[in-house]
């Protein structure tokens, strides 16, 4: 991806090409980030576009102070998935899909897979709330410490703290199953 | 040995692990001391690695990317016209006028009876851009795509019983285009009335306290639109099955998608709706 800084400042002039170059880099890891939030493949797709349409509208605002864009993107993420939740009032439950895999892959690994990402999905639902941001953003959209400290507007010490106590929990849950 | 010392450590033989790809063991050696505490937590961050695999149906992404450029064009669209908001629509109308001067009302009119195979479809194309331009309201624009989404259902029929699977296709896209669009512009609709909304009260009160009245007029158009993407989503991929039975093979594969395109595109729009 081009510099992001220059990338986003076309794309405040609406410059077609910027937006997508944009809009390219972060979907598979917003994507991502959503599904391990809310564990619902359908409801997941809904809010990622969601997210890209209301980043489009609210990018003439956006300004570069230190802030990576992606920071700012993944903040808008959270908050969609926050109001999904305070809307839905509970947590969803669907199981996982077979759509989460990737298309092309061969399906006796595609069947080890999926059972492992569904457990996976499975148990990151029982963390905490904290737990399980974390936990999205540093591997479903394999986000640096301090990228993630951005965006969840806590120190990096905090968030490998969190980091360390989300790693104990889905042990423990992942031994118990 | 203190908390925060072994919240580095595991950061640390986790970005090696993940980002530089080395292994479990490697990371214990330089650790010996934290090597038991440290060896399980490593293995589960290694497990919820395949995390990051998940990836969005090819169908979705696909899908996903068509919405967002037909948003980014709509919302391109509306800002080159909020300087003059008047002149786009002044010669929009100075161009109909001109058109109908040039080839006749006449042939206007018998544009619109036309088909994608036509060589009056692209006048017939036009006119219903031109009738978006001419309307304000994202209600109205929706109002207008559900119509045309009619009109495209009729020509896919057509054209698959004509044999022709290519005009299938491409009208099938157009479709697909229309159905997007009344989603966006109801959520739009929906964006615009809430960012209209005054502040909530200071004085804690129901969530939807603060919020501004919505017109009833504004009600009753968005209900009678419901009412109309809620007929067409049965009526629409029923009339393309029907069309099945008429169209040759060739054509039947284009058909196929383009009823599997009206049923996920209507679905997505009732779910804007509600």
């Amino acid at each position: 991806m081009q510099d992001e800084e220059s990338l986003v400042r076309r794309a405040q002039q609406r410059d077609e090409g910027a937006f997508a170059q944009l809009y390219e880099g972060h979907f598979d890891k917003i994507y991502r980030y959503v599904t391990l939030r809310i564990g619902d493949r359908t409801e997941a797709e809904d809010l990622t576009q969601q997210v890209f349409v209301k980043a489009l509208q609210s990018i003439p605002s956006f300004k570069w102070k230190g802030i990576p864009f992606s920071a700012w993107l993944f903040r808008i993420a959270h908050n969609q998935v926050v109001d999904y939740f305070r809307k839905k009032k509970k947590y969803a439950t669907a199981p996982l899909n077979e759509s989460l895999r990737g298309s092309d892959i061969n399906p006796q690994l595609a069947v080890e897979r999926k059972l492992d990402i569904e457990q996976l999905l499975s148990a990151t639902k029982q963390l905490t709330e904290a737990q399980r941001e974390v936990i999205s953003l540093r591997f479903a959209s394999e986000l640096s410490i301090a990228q993630v400290a951005r965006i969840m507007g806590k120190s990096e010490g905090a968030v490998k703290a969190l980091q360390h106590s989300a790693i104990v929990a889905l042990r423990k849950i992942l031994s118990v199953a | 040995m203190k908390n925060k010392e072994f919240d580095n450590i595991l950061d640390e033989c986790l970005e090696r692990l993940l980002v530089k790809g080395e292994t479990i063991e490697q990371c214990l050696a330089s650790y010996p001391e934290q090597a038991t505490e440290l060896e399980p937590l490593l293995q589960t961050a290694l497990a919820a690695k395949k995390i990051s695999t998940i990836q969005p149906r090819p169908e979705f992404r696909a899908r996903a990317r068509y919405q967002f450029h037909s948003a980014l064009r709509e919302i391109k669209t509306r800002r080159g016209h909020r300087f003059f908001g008047w002149q786009p629509r002044w010669a929009t109308a100075v161009a109909i006028v001109l058109i109908l001067l040039l080839v006749g009302g006449g042939t206007v009119a018998a544009a619109g009876n036309s088909m994608p195979d036509g060589t009056l479809y692209p006048m017939k194309l036009a006119t219903e851009q031109v009738r978006l331009k001419l309307t304000l309201s994202d209600l109205g624009k929706a109002q207008l795509y559900v119509n045309f989404a009619d009109k495209r259902v009729l020509e896919i029929a057509h054209m698959a019983k004509e044999g022709k699977p290519e005009m299938v296709e491409r009208t099938a896209r157009r479709l697909d285009t229309h159905l997007a669009m009344i989603a966006y512009l109801v959520s739009a609709q929906e964006e615009a009335e809430m960012l209209m909304a005054p502040p909530p009260a200071k004085a804690p009160g129901p969530p939807d306290a603060g919020d501004k009245p919505v017109p009833p007029k504004q009600i009753n158009r968005r209900a009678k639109l419901r009412l109309a993407v809620a007929h067409y989503a049965i009526q629409h991929p029923a009339a393309l099955r029907a069309a099945l039975n008429e169209a040759p093979e060739s054509a039947q594969p284009a058909l196929r998608r383009a009823i599997a395109i009206s049923i996920a595109g209507y679905e997505n729009t009732l779910k804007a709706l509600d």
